[in-house]
């Protein structure tokens, strides 16, 4: 299996593509904290430096990566589908 | 200890370049120090638009950034031009207290010709000068490095940044001193870079700049949302500010900051300081000059292709398709890392070996490419 994406942290809820990812496709991802392996079925193309979600994350929930909440989901996320703008924001600079 | 083959200045820092400065105190001198530019071989002059009715702190800091430049080690000696005497003179006097060779010129009474070739007289004496004087060996210790991450994207927080932090926290573990800033690129990460300061007065210090930032936005009625993250951040994956500042602090290492500077203030501590700058690259990357940085680190994701006309910039990069597509910009390519080819340990001995031969005299590419930004920071309106 293709090893196309990175986990900063243990607890992270997302992974970043280090290589484009097709949609549909079965991909194999490493925590950097403790290089353990994580697999996950992409529900969309994900490009390279792009996240993908690693589990399903509901709608107003923070969303971690980092180990630390880098935003609020704005919409609800399924596990393998692409995070980004679309679907969280800032919790920074009056974005409430 | 590693050596470079650098230049010993006349108070005793380590430069690894050697140049001959033409500074134009203002807007309206920028013809004249071009023109010296132009006729006189290994001198660079440094154009921008202010340093007329400027006041109060505004003024001090156009003062300090073009004052810095004069006496950044880079440089061997520096020809001051100013339209009228007073402020010329100034900057010249704080150049002058560095024991290197400064002269200033006003413009008013003669003209721009006149004062080009008297200019160029004393530049032509300067770069045969400087010339003279050959590299010799120095600790890579005694360096001041600087840096900064521009159009990043999510490679620069999963390697190119963690290169630099790795890299960091080698170079203080050998004596460098060093600089980190981009104030307003830590939001969502201000704790941790609060939590890595060696006392609580540091700790007091920086947050009471980070709140004044905050505040001065605040004051502004703007949202930095449509700004940060930048457009280029987005297409390259970073989705928030926080996420992009996690990433940016990656560059820290894991050392305690021994002091907080205000813009374009020169260090007076070893180790790792951080400075009070904006995040736009060209202008973090001046006041990191004027405070005295004879090398500047810069990593980028989406490619940004700044450059210094006085420090060399050593970019680096670990996203693909911009080291493949903007290769005459990238000095080191780690994407490596990404294709798990090595780890962040050889990536920073990769980037301490090319420190090492860009301060002893190899040209980055910004240098070839002639990327020479100097934008001093504004704080408000002139008079």
């Amino acid at each position: 299996m293709a090893r196309k994406f990175l986990v900063h942290a243990r607890r992270d809820q997302v992974g970043v593509a280090v290589a484009d990812i097709l949609k549909g496709e079965e991909v194999e991802g490493t925590f950097m904290d403790d290089g353990s392996k994580v697999t996950v079925k992409s529900q969309d193309e994900v490009p390279l430096g792009h996240k993908i979600a690693l589990m399903e994350i509901g709608k107003g929930q923070k969303v971690i990566e980092y180990g630390e909440e880098i935003g609020v989901a704005t919409a609800g996320i399924p596990k393998g589908s692409h995070v980004h703008v679309h679907n969280i924001k800032s919790m920074r600079w009056g974005s409430s | 200890m590693t050596k470079i083959l650098g230049y010993e200045r006349e108070n005793g820092h380590i430069g690894v370049r050697n140049h001959v400065l033409i500074i134009p105190l203002d807007d309206l001198s920028n013809s004249a120090a071009t023109g010296v530019e132009s006729l006189i071989k290994g001198t660079r002059a440094i154009p921008h638009p202010y340093g007329r009715l400027q006041f109060g702190p505004d003024l001090e800091l156009m003062f300090k950034t073009l004052a810095g430049f004069g006496r950044n080690p880079n440089v061997a000696g520096a020809v001051v031009i100013g339209i009228e005497q007073n402020w010329t003179q100034e900057i010249a006097d704080r150049i002058a207290k560095t024991g290197k060779h400064v002269e200033a010129l006003s413009i008013e009474g003669s003209g721009d010709l006149k004062t080009i070739e008297k200019a160029s007289r004393i530049a032509k004496s300067m770069v045969q000068d400087a010339t003279e004087k050959p590299r010799r060996e120095y600790d890579l210790s005694s360096l001041l490095i600087s840096t900064k991450c521009g159009e990043s994207d999510t490679t620069s927080g999963l390697a190119s940044n963690p290169t630099i932090g790795a890299l960091y926290d080698r170079l203080v573990a050998e004596g460098n001193t060093l600089l980190l800033g981009e104030t307003s690129e830590l939001t969502g990460a201000e704790a941790h870079i609060a939590n890595q300061m060696a006392t609580p007065a540091l700790k007091l210090k920086f947050q009471k700049m980070f709140d004044d930032y905050t505040k001065e936005i605040t004051r502004q009625g703007a949202d930095l949302l449509g700004s940060q993250p930048t457009q280029g951040n987005i297409k390259g994956g970073l989705s928030t500010i926080e996420e992009k500042a996690l990433g940016n602090i990656q560059k820290a290492g894991k050392s305690k900051f021994v002091d907080v500077l205000d813009y374009a203030e020169e260090p007076t501590k070893k180790g790792l300081n951080y400075m009070n700058t904006s995040s736009a690259a060209a202008e973090c990357v001046t006041l990191f000059a004027a405070a005295g940085a004879v090398v500047h680190l810069f990593t980028t994701g989406q490619g940004n292709i700044i450059g210094n006309p006085i420090i060399p910039v050593i970019k680096l990069s670990a996203n693909p398709k911009t080291v493949a597509t903007m290769s005459e910009h990238i000095d080191l390519d780690v994407s490596g890392l990404l294709r798990f080819e090595y780890d962040l340990k050889e990536a920073a001995d990769r980037l301490y070996k090319l420190v090492v031969k860009t301060a002893s005299g190899r040209l980055t590419a910004n240098e070839v490419l002639r990327h020479f930004e100097f934008v001093p920071t504004k704080l408000y309106i002139s008079a």
